[in-house]
C-alpha cells in the first residue's frame, strides 16, 4: 500500500465505519427483525419469539390499513412533490429577476420556515386551518367561497397537510435553485433573446437544461422526503380523520413503538426502504437519459 | 452509557469540573486546547444533571404537573429528594414501553389501571412489597391491580367519566337538570339543537374511545369472548350502544371533530358551543382555573346517561407502581405509600379534582360537597374491562372503525362485524398462547 492510499484510507475509514454502524447494521437488523414475530409478548419472555419467514409481509398485505397508508403516502408524494418543487422553482425564478430588490432579505424570510420547529409551526397552522376561526377560512369566506373543514374532512385533510408541508420545505430547494440559476450562462440567454425566443422558450430551452441536474437532485430528495412524512400528521391530525392522514411511516410508528409489534413494523420499514430505493433508481435512469448525471 | 458510567463511579458534576480546570489553566486557550475541549464539553452536556440521591417519578398530565407539591412532606420526613416528570397522555404508552426496553424507567411510575396487567406481564413493574398497601382501597379498583397471584400497583385516584353540563343553557329550554336515560337525554338534546342550530349539544371527540366504551359498558356489552381471545362486538348490546353513539352525530348533537381540531374546549364550553362536556374529575380543575370565563353557577355535573338510567362507567383511574429495575425498591415503596396515603389523596383531590381511591379518605368533610356526591355515586359502580395486554389497542382500533361508521363509510352492522374481525386478528397471538397454556 502506498503512502498516498494509506492516507486516503485513514481519512475514509471513520466515515465508512460510521456508515456501517448507523446505516448498514441497523438495516440488516431491521431485516432480521422483520422475519420474526417480535411483539410485546417477546418483550415479556424471549421464548415467545419465533421465526415467521415472510408471515409479517403476508399479514401486512392482508391489512386494509396498510394499503390505505400506502395510498395516502402515494397521494402525498404525487401531489406534494410537484407542489413543493414548483413553489421552490417559481419563487427562485421570481427572486432571480433583476428588478427584485433586497434579495438577501427575501431569501432569509422565505427560508425561515425551513429552520423552524415542525411542532411549533404545526400548532400555528392548526390555528390557520381551524374551521371556525381559521385565517384561511376567513379569507375564503371573504371572497364568497364556503369554508372548508380542513383537518376534519377526510377529503381535505391531505391537501391541508400538504399546504403546510409545502410552506415548510420549499425554502430549502429555493436556495438550491437560486444557486443553480446563478450558473445559467448569461451569454446563452442573451443569444436566445436576440434570436427572438420568448420568456417560455428561454425558460424551456436555456434555463431548464442548465438547472436539470439540480432539478433531479431536488426531485430525488423530495420524493424520499414526501414518502417519509410523519411529524406533520402526528402533530396536526394524529393520523385522522378516518385515518386519511395515516402515512406509511405513521403506520409503522404506531405498530412499532405504540403497540410494540416490532416484527411487523420492521417489515413496513423494509418495504418503504425498497420502495424509495426503486424510485430513486428510476429517477437516476431518467436523469441519465437527459445526460444530467 | 454516560448515565451508567456516572452512576457507578460518581464523577462530579461535569460543568463545575470543567470550570475548575479552565480556571487553573495558566495560559490563554490556544486553538488546539479549544478543539480538544470541545468533545469534553459535549460530553458534559450529555451527562444528566439529576440529583443522584433523588427518586424519579413519571406521571401523566395534571397528576405529573401537581405531584411535586406532594413531595416536600416526603423529603422532610425521609431526606430523600424526588424528581417528577410529566408525560403527555398521547405519548405515555410508547414512552413507558420504550423506557422499559431501554432500561431507563423511573423508580415510581403512574399507570392507568388498564395497563397494569400489560406492564406486569412484561416484567416492568414489581409486585407489591407490602400487601397492606391496598387493604383500604375500594375492592372494585383493587381488582384491576391483580396479575396472576400478585398485586402490582397501589390505586392512586379514581376518575369516572361524568357529564358536565351548562345548567344555564338547559334551564333556558325548561330543563331543570340533564336527563340520565338515553331516550329523554336525546329528546333534550334535540330540543337544545332546535333552539341553537349552529351550536352542538355534546362534545365527544371522534378519535377518543371513552364515550363509546362508556355507552357500551352501560348497555352491558361483553366486548370479548372465549376467555378474552375473540371480539364480541356484533351482539345486540354493543350494536345498541353504537347506534346511539352514531345518532348523536347524525342528528347534529355532536360535532364530527377530532381532539386535534378544537384548540380550547373549555373556551368553547364557556361560549356554549356545546352544552354537555363528558369528562373526568380533572375538568373540575380546568373549570376552577377558568372561572372568569365560565362562573361556577353556569355549570353542574352528574353521571353519564345510560340506556335505562345511569349505570357502570369506566374512567381513567390511575395507580402507582414501582419499576422492577429500580435500584432502591424500599425507598420507592415508601414514596408510593406517601403518595397514596389518604392525606395525600385528599390534598390531590383539592388540587386537581381526582378522587381518592382509599375508603378512609371518604370520611373527610372535604368530599361531602353536593358536586362530589354524583362522583361518589358513580365510583361505587365502576365498569370493568377485560384486563388483557391488547385492551388499549382494541379500544383504539374499535374507535377507528366507529369513526368510519359515524362518517357513513360503513353501516353499523358492517362496522361491528369488522370490529370482530380486526380484534380477532389482534388477538391471534394471545389466542395461540392461551391455547398452548402459556398464559392464563
Amino acid at each position: 500500500m502506498t503512502r498516498q492510499s494509506r492516507t486516503a484510507w485513514l481519512f475514509t475509514v471513520p466515515v465508512l465505519a460510521i456508515i456501517l454502524l448507523v446505516f448498514v447494521v441497523p438495516t440488516a437488523l431491521a431485516l432480521g427483525l422483520s422475519v420474526t414475530d417480535y411483539s410485546i409478548y417477546a418483550l415479556a419472555d424471549p421464548a415467545n419469539l419465533h421465526f415467521v419467514g415472510l408471515g409479517n409481509f403476508a399479514d401486512l398485505f392482508a391489512t386494509p390499513l396498510f394499503w390505505r397508508a400506502m395510498a395516502n403516502t402515494g397521494l402525498c408524494a404525487l401531489l406534494g412533490v410537484p407542489m413543493a418543487i414548483g413553489t421552490s422553482l417559481a419563487v427562485a425564478l421570481l427572486l432571480h429577476d433583476r428588478t427584485v430588490r433586497w434579495k438577501p432579505l427575501w431569501r432569509v424570510l422565505l427560508f425561515a420556515p425551513y429552520v423552524t420547529s415542525v411542532v411549533a409551526t404545526s400548532v400555528v397552522w392548526r390555528f390557520v386551518l381551524n374551521t371556525q376561526f381559521g385565517l384561511l377560512n376567513y379569507a375564503l369566506r371573504a371572497i364568497g367561497a364556503p369554508g372548508v373543514d380542513w383537518l376534519g374532512d377526510p377529503r381535505a385533510s391531505i391537501p391541508a397537510i400538504l399546504l403546510f408541508v409545502t410552506w415548510k420545505v420549499f425554502g430549502y430547494n429555493m436556495i438550491v435553485f437560486t444557486a443553480a440559476l446563478a450558473a445559467v450562462p448569461v451569454d446563452l440567454m442573451e443569444a436566445a433573446r436576440l434570436d427572438g425566443a420568448g420568456r417560455w422558450m428561454r425558460f424551456r430551452h436555456v434555463t431548464l437544461p442548465a438547472i436539470g441536474p439540480t432539478l433531479l437532485l431536488a426531485a430525488v430528495m423530495s420524493v424520499a422526503g414526501f414518502l417519509q412524512i410523519f411529524a406533520e400528521p402526528y402533530v396536526m391530525t394524529l393520523g385522522g380523520p378516518s385515518q386519511s392522514t395515516t402515512t406509511v411511516l405513521y403506520f409503522m410508528f404506531d405498530e412499532g413503538f405504540k403497540w410494540w409489534n416490532l416484527g411487523q413494523a420492521s417489515a413496513v420499514a423494509f418495504i418503504l426502504f425498497v420502495l424509495i430505493l426503486l424510485l430513486t433508481m428510476i429517477q437516476t435512469r431518467i436523469g441519465r437519459r437527459y445526460e444530467w448525471l | 452509557m454516560i448515565k451508567l458510567f456516572r452512576r457507578h463511579i460518581a464523577v462530579p458534576s461535569g460543568t463545575s469540573r470543567w470550570a475548575d480546570a479552565n480556571a487553573s489553566m495558566p495560559t490563554a486557550p490556544t486553538r488546539r486546547t479549544v478543539i480538544a475541549a470541545l468533545p469534553a464539553a459535549l460530553l458534559a452536556g450529555c451527562s444528566n444533571r439529576r440529583d443522584p440521591r433523588a427518586l424519579s417519578v413519571w406521571a401523566m398530565s395534571y397528576e405529573g404537573d401537581y405531584s411535586p407539591l406532594l413531595m416536600p412532606a416526603f423529603t422532610r420526613a425521609t431526606g430523600i429528594p424526588v424528581e417528577v416528570q410529566t408525560l403527555p397522555w398521547t405519548a405515555a404508552h410508547e414512552k413507558l414501553l420504550t423506557a422499559f426496553s431501554g432500561d431507563s424507567l423511573p423508580d415510581v411510575l403512574m399507570l392507568p389501571n388498564g395497563w397494569v396487567g400489560e406492564f406486569a406481564m412484561i416484567g416492568a413493574i414489581a409486585p407489591l412489597a407490602d400487601p397492606a398497601l391496598v387493604d383500604d382501597v375500594f375492592p372494585s379498583v383493587r381488582a384491576a391491580m391483580r396479575y396472576g397471584a400478585h398485586d402490582y400497583g397501589v390505586p392512586w385516584s379514581v376518575a369516572p367519566q361524568m357529564q358536565y353540563y351548562r345548567a344555564d343553557l338547559l334551564a333556558r329550554e325548561g330543563f331543570g337538570a340533564v336527563s340520565l336515560d338515553w331516550a329523554s337525554w336525546r329528546r333534550m338534546g334535540l330540543a337544545l339543537k332546535r333552539r341553537r342550530p349552529d351550536d352542538y349539544v355534546v362534545l365527544s371527540y371522534l378519535n377518543w374511545p371513552d364515550t363509546l366504551f362508556t355507552f357500551a359498558g352501560q348497555a352491558g356489552a361483553p366486548l370479548l369472548r372465549d376467555r378474552d381471545t375473540r371480539g364480541d362486538f356484533a351482539g345486540p348490546a354493543f350494536t345498541e350502544a353504537l347506534r346511539f353513539y352514531k345518532s348523536l352525530f347524525d342528528d347534529g348533537l355532536a360535532p364530527r371533530a377530532l381532539s386535534t381540531e378544537l384548540q380550547d374546549p373549555i373556551a368553547a364550553f364557556a361560549r356554549g358551543y356545546f352544552a354537555i362536556y363528558p369528562g373526568g374529575p380533572t375538568l373540575l380543575l380546568d373549570l376552577r382555573r377558568r372561572a372568569a370565563e365560565i362562573p361556577p353557577d353556569r355549570w353542574a355535573v352528574t353521571r353519564m346517561p345510560g340506556p335505562r338510567g345511569p349505570g357502570a362507567v369506566d374512567g381513567i383511574s390511575a395507580c402507582l407502581a414501582v419499576a422492577r429495575s429500580s435500584p432502591r425498591p424500599t425507598e420507592a415503596w415508601a414514596l408510593v405509600r406517601h403518595m397514596t396515603s389518604a392525606r395525600s389523596e385528599l390534598q390531590f383531590q383539592a388540587m386537581i379534582g381526582n378522587l381518592p381511591a382509599r375508603r378512609s379518605a371518604w370520611s373527610s368533610p372535604q368530599l361531602a360537597t353536593p358536586r362530589l356526591a354524583a362522583f361518589a355515586a358513580q365510583m361505587r359502580q365502576p365498569a370493568s374491562q377485560p384486563a388483557i395486554v391488547e385492551m388499549e389497542r382494541i379500544r383504539a382500533e374499535v374507535q377507528l372503525i366507529a369513526e368510519r361508521v359515524v362518517r357513513d363509510q360503513l353501516t353499523v352492522e358492517e362496522g361491528t362485524l369488522l370490529m370482530n374481525r380486526r380484534v380477532d386478528a389482534l388477538l391471534a397471538k394471545r389466542r395461540a398462547l392461551v391455547e398452548a397454556g402459556r398464559i392464563a
